[in-house]
């Protein structure tokens, strides 16, 4: 199981680096669709492998919940968030992208760095899984910072919120399950809240740039 | 004179021999000075004469393995200052080294130098020219610091007036600038090393042992040499003198800057830091590595926007410099960390790099200056179709250029598939900085050699290739005979070791063997053909020879099928295709300003390139009267990194001028007072 | 001896003979996918065949760089193939297979082309052989680094030991250094052998081609002896791509020639499953604008450098 594992979580700091190296918001919401879609599958490989150990069947739920919320439901709402507002290519960049992207290559790097002597909760010394899953944090994040456009935010954040999840699990093999239906609760009403938000600010400024909103200062 | 006749008999007389030849040659040159011909056909007789011996010398050096017998060429009362001669494998690895490349740079210059004749003082100029080769080889087979400092200096300021040989244009007397100031800039810093040396040890011997410097003046020691001898090999960012020195010398002068004088910084880093100071640290090592990185592939990067054919090559010495210093850094790491074999075997990389890399660097010059002297143009702009005029310096700068692009049946190839070899082996399980170094060395090298590649081609491309583009390349003619040979015993040698390179490896490996004790060559089950390393596990190995046989076989092959199932091999000359637009001409074909387009804009973030079109209206706005366009690429490092050194240098100095130099002859008398005081008293106190 | 001879026979002969095949395959499931028939699969041989008979035109400009290219060309794809083989169950007495060696003897062919290229005076020549620089030189890093991981983990640089080492990982693509290197050397492939995200090897127009540019002034033979090395060297990919990545030998029980026919057997299975491949792959994507290619050749690298990072983790 290891192996599929290990793979799974490369495949995921991949479908970050293809985030990070898109500019299309419809390629976002499609990246963001297929990552959720590994983690579903992890969660999916992990319930099934503590179903047969203990009989606990909670991971295989939040797998389905998982699948419905993160696979389905929200690139749903984001299409139809997307398919309103102006915007298809994003534009303006702090950094151009093979920089971001080379930037990323060093987050692996200092992940790898940071964690390589720390030791895990489960067994022996922590493995690389936990270290490409922080990565996919801190490439999320990196995501967020370099992104204007309202939805790339989002895309960012849910990013994080993946990769969070991810080592959660792969440090603990399942949380408790009320932990994780909450984080996946709250973040389904963020994304709801934050499409109103975008409309909002697509409607007040005519565009949905994020550095719009510094005027909203007095 | 005494000396010699007295230890007659002894090895070292061979080198002392070659020394007193090369004396010999330049007094000539001075004596012969109103015979141009004479005198350029004597010097550069001798010369050769004196490349012989050398590598006679060198040769016999390098397999015997005896004691060192130092000469004491100068002896005075004072107990350190003495100058020596000491010659161990590793010198005769360099001398070697120099002789082949004297010896054909010789060749080539009877018949180069016939451009000068009645033109200029070809006298003085072989003058400096064996003054020059004399002062390189006695900075390698020194044998003290002092001696080896008094050549130094002296090769620095000889090279300085072949540098500015032909200071009628302006910008050569701007080269010579440079590279004095930055020369001399470099030898501070040795000079502060040799210091360091002498006030541990309380001598100048550099085949002593460091065991009484501490470790923090070791590292210090290791920080002064690497700006020293980095500021002469030109690495980045200290290479800003060498695209404008070496282009500014006559081409057989550059020919040996590039293609030795910079590998004097080589020699110099092999002695003092690994053979001297015994390479303490790891981190040594890893600097010269990411050094080597960042040289290999911004130096190949900026020799692909040169246009101008000898800039274009200084730029590839720092490019090749880098890939040497990969090596040397792979052998630092592993010297510090006992790891002998390796270390043995990525130092058998670079020294072999650096031979290899003295015959192809010093043909591309030659080549250069072939080209100069048939069409009196460096642009490669200006060239075009030359290989129907000159076919045989077209075969061997054709040789030469898969040589330095590291491609197979050369001897270019041979030094960086060692070098990977190395890196490969420098990998371990469980030191991560180390490995992610290694395999960024080994994507750099890659991406050099890609990158050379498509240098190269530009260069053969357009120069050679195609329809002239210019009056004077239209009507070249090949150049003298004497050129040619020069060339082409370099362009042999490349063949050569590329073919059979066990041969040479083994040469590089007893050299090795003598400083680290273990040899890679008893691992290396070589027969003559081919170069095998077997390592841990498997046999990974390689056999040119083999493969440029199986290339003739297959090429034959095809040959015979094709003739045999399809008959005689039918062929039609026509124009080449116009679109039907039936007069196509020389200024339609690609230049070599568009094609290194697609790399400029991909690595625009190194190149920063601006362009400026300006279009003069015709009568309509399709057929507009002329267009000029003009691209350029800015210098990075002296924009962002001297300039501001500059001002802030030059506004401190004139802000210290108004405060010390008042113009009083006292206060001046009165800061050297101040000075002596302080003196005594520091001598009293440390 | 017989060893020899067999593996020469096999390398050489069977992967000439093959090429071209993997052409017709890919062009075929790109007809398919358009509703067309399309050309018979074996449409290249004929091609070649009638090439082969056919009158050369040779520009009046060029050298002798240009009449020595396609064969210089043709040896060096052919000597690739050498290097790299389709079954481990003939070992090659031929000893001089390295990765490094590899790369740097399809240098030689491409630099040739280069210069042949520019040979003839022409600006598509120049256009092509520009284009073509930035493309190697933007991939060689990722061929490299993808290959010495993989010939980390199993100790040697050589082909042939790195090849029978991967017989015996069980499913290497779900081992993550592997899945990582195999998705880098896939995007290679796609652009060392000019398919469509990079180049078109369909179209004529000077906006689009890359590879097509440099052969433009060739005609009769040597027009021939050039697809056809660039159809060796497509297949010379291929088979290192899916010997390593999905290595069959161990199945096969037995040994002596009945193993060896099952086996190559097997192997064109597996570059019939790879040709599928790169035939989806061209179907579903569009050309890249040229300067998206760095994008491309970044994602490459990055996928070799993840995966060397991995390998760490796993202490191979």
């Amino acid at each position: 199981m290891t192996n599929y594992l290990d793979a799974l979580s490369v495949l995921l700091l991949v479908s970050a680096f293809i985030l990070m190296g898109n500019k299309r918001i419809g390629s976002y919401i499609k990246t963001f669709q297929f990552q959720s879609a590994l983690v579903a599958l992890l969660t999916g490989i992990i319930g099934i492998s503590s179903f047969a150990q203990d009989g606990r069947i909670d991971v295989l739920i939040i797998c389905a919940v998982v699948i419905g919320i993160k696979v389905l439901f929200i690139p749903y709402l984001l299409k139809k968030t997307y398919a309103k507002v102006a915007y298809r290519v994003e534009k303006d960049f702090f950094l151009n992208i093979p920089i971001l992207v080379l930037i990323c290559c060093l987050m692996v790097v200092f992940s790898y760095f940071s964690f390589a002597e720390t030791m895990g909760i489960n067994t022996g010394t922590i493995n690389n899984q936990i270290v490409n899953s922080f990565s996919v944090i801190l490439i999320g994040l990196l995501f967020m910072i370099s992104r204007k456009k309202a939805i790339g935010q989002i895309v960012g954040f849910l990013v994080i919120e993946n990769g969070i999840f991810v080592t959660a699990l792969f440090a603990t093999h399942g949380m408790p399950f009320i932990v994780d239906m909450g984080i996946l609760m709250d973040i389904l009403v963020a994304v709801i809240i934050m499409g109103i938000m975008v409309f909002r600010i697509d409607e007040k400024f005519g565009s949905i740039n994020v550095d719009n909103i510094k005027d909203l200062r007095g | 004179m005494l000396l010699v006749l007295k230890n007659i008999g002894e090895q070292n007389n061979l080198f002392l021999a070659a020394v007193m030849l090369y004396l010999i040659a330049a007094v000539f040159a001075l004596a012969l000075m109103k015979h141009h011909k004479l005198c350029n056909l004597v010097t550069n007789t001798i010369c050769m004469a004196a490349a012989l011996i050398g590598i006679a010398a060198a040769i016999l050096r390098i397999s015997t393995d005896t004691i060192l017998t130092p000469v004491t060429i100068f002896e005075s009362r004072i107990t350190f200052l003495f100058l020596e001669i000491k010659i161990d494998q590793l010198s005769a690895f360099f001398v070697l080294c120099l002789s082949v490349l004297v010896l054909c740079v010789s060749i080539y210059s009877i018949g180069y130098n016939s451009h000068y004749y009645q033109k200029r003082n070809v006298g003085f100029f072989n003058f400096l020219y064996a003054s020059f080769i004399m002062s390189m080889l006695m900075v390698i087979i020194s044998g003290n610091a002092i001696f080896f400092y008094l050549s130094w200096e002296a090769m620095s300021l000889i090279s300085y007036f072949l540098v500015i040989f032909e200071s009628e244009h302006e910008e050569n007397r701007r080269a010579g600038r440079l590279y004095i100031i930055m020369t001399h800039l470099g030898t501070a810093f040795l000079l502060i090393g040799f210091m360091i040396m002498f006030a541990y040890t309380q001598s100048f011997d550099m085949f002593g042992s460091s065991e009484l410097i501490p470790e923090m003046a070791k590292n210090l020691m290791f920080i002064c040499f690497l700006i020293g001898f980095g500021t002469k090999a030109g690495v980045i960012p200290l290479h800003i003198w060498l695209p404008y020195a070496h282009p500014a010398a006559p081409s057989n002068v550059s020919a040996l800057m590039s293609g030795f004088m910079i590998k004097t910084a080589i020699y110099g880093l092999i002695r003092f830091v690994l053979c001297y100071l015994q390479v303490q640290q790891v981190w040594w090592g890893a600097v010269i590595l990411c050094i080597g990185i960042v040289s290999a592939v911004l130096g190949v990067a900026y020799a692909i926007m040169e246009h101008n054919i000898k800039r274009l090559l200084a730029f590839h010495s720092v490019e090749n410099i880098g890939i040497i210093l990969i090596g040397l850094g792979v052998s630092f790491i592993a010297a510090a960390q006992n790891n002998d074999f390796l270390s043995g075997l990525a130092l058998v990389a670079a020294l072999l790099h650096t031979f290899n890399h003295a015959l192809f660097k010093g043909g591309l010059f030659l080549g250069a200056g072939s080209l100069q002297y048939a069409t009196h143009t460096k642009d490669i702009e200006k060239l075009g179709g030359l290989i129907h005029k000159m076919p045989v310096t077209a075969v061997m700068v054709l040789c030469f250029s898969l040589a330095i692009s590291a491609i197979v049946p050369f001897n270019g190839f041979i030094s960086e598939w060692l070098t990977y070899q190395a890196l490969f082996l420098n990998i371990n399980m469980g030191m991560a900085g180390q490995n992610i170094l290694s395999i960024l060395s080994i994507a750099a090298l890659a991406l050099s050699g890609a990158l050379a590649a498509a240098c190269f081609v530009k260069l053969f491309g357009i120069s050679f290739l195609g329809l002239p583009r210019s009056d004077d390349a239209a009507q070249a003619k090949e150049v003298p005979l004497a050129m040619n040979i020069g060339m082409g015993i370099l362009a042999a040698l490349c063949l050569i070791i590329g073919v059979f390179p066990a041969v040479f490896v083994k040469l590089a490996d007893q050299v090795a063997g003598s400083i680290l004790g273990a040899s890679v060559v008893e691992t290396l089950q070589s027969g003559f053909m081919s170069a095998t390393v077997p390592l841990a596990v498997s046999e990974n190995s390689i056999a040119p020879a083999e493969i440029l046989a199986a290339l003739a076989v297959v090429i034959l092959m095809v040959l015979l099928t094709l003739r045999l199932c399809f008959g005689k091999l039918k062929a039609r000359k026509y124009g080449t295709w116009d679109c039907g637009f039936e007069s196509i001409n020389a200024r339609m074909q690609y230049t070599a300003t568009g094609f290194s387009k697609p790399i400029r804009i991909v690595l625009s973030i190194l190149y920063r390139p601006g362009r400026k079109v300006v279009i003069e209206k015709g009568e309509s706005d399709y057929f507009p009267k002329s267009v000029k366009y003009q691209v350029w690429t800015e210098p990075i490092f002296e924009k962002y990194l001297y300039n501001p050194v500059i001002r802030v240098l030059k506004s401190g100095s004139e802000k210290m001028i108004c405060l010390v130099q008042t113009g009083s002859v006292h206060v001046y008398l009165l800061y050297i007072f101040i000075s002596i005081l302080a003196l005594m008293f520091y001598n009293r106190v440390v | 001896m017989s060893d020899m001879i067999l593996y020469f026979i096999v390398q050489t002969g069977f992967v000439i003979l093959a090429a071209p095949l993997v052409n017709g395959i890919i062009k075929k499931i790109k007809a398919l996918s358009q509703k067309r028939t399309g050309a018979p699969v074996l449409q290249m041989y004929y091609d070649l065949f009638k090439l082969f008979k056919k009158t050369s035109v040779v520009s009046d400009v060029s050298s002798w760089i240009f009449r020595v290219t396609p064969y210089i060309v043709f040896a060096t794809a052919v000597a690739a193939a050498m290097i790299v083989p389709v079954t481990t169950l003939i070992k090659p007495v031929w000893n001089t297979g390295d990765v490094i060696l590899l790369v740097y003897i399809l240098a030689l062919g491409r630099f040739f082309m280069m210069l042949a290229a520019l040979d003839t005076g022409s600006t598509f020549g120049g256009m092509g052989a520009s284009r073509e620089a930035m493309i190697s030189a933007l991939i060689e890093p990722s061929i490299l680094v993808s290959l010495i991981t993989v010939g980390l983990i199993a100790k040697s640089t050589a082909v042939f030991p790195i090849m029978t080492f991967m017989q015996t990982v069980q499913n290497p693509l779900i081992h993550p250094v592997y899945l990582m290197i195999f998705c880098a050397l896939l995007i290679v492939i796609i652009a060392e052998t000019s398919r469509i995200p990079v180049d078109d090897p369909s179209t004529h127009l000077e906006l689009t081609m890359v590879h097509e540019a440099m052969l433009l002034e060739y005609s009769g033979r040597s027009l021939a002896l050039m697809e056809l090395a660039a159809a060796i060297k497509q297949l010379v990919f291929i088979t290192l791509l899916v010997n390593l990545f999905l290595p069959h030998d161990q199945l096969i029980g037995i040994h002596g020639i009945a193993a060896i026919g099952i086996s190559l057997l097997i192997y064109l299975a597996k570059v019939f499953i790879a040709a599928l491949l790169i035939g989806i792959v061209e179907v579903n994507t569009v050309k890249l604008r040229l300067f998206s290619i760095p994008n491309l050749a970044a994602l490459s690298f990055i996928l070799s450098f993840i995966g060397f990072l991995q390998f760490f983790a796993f202490g191979g």
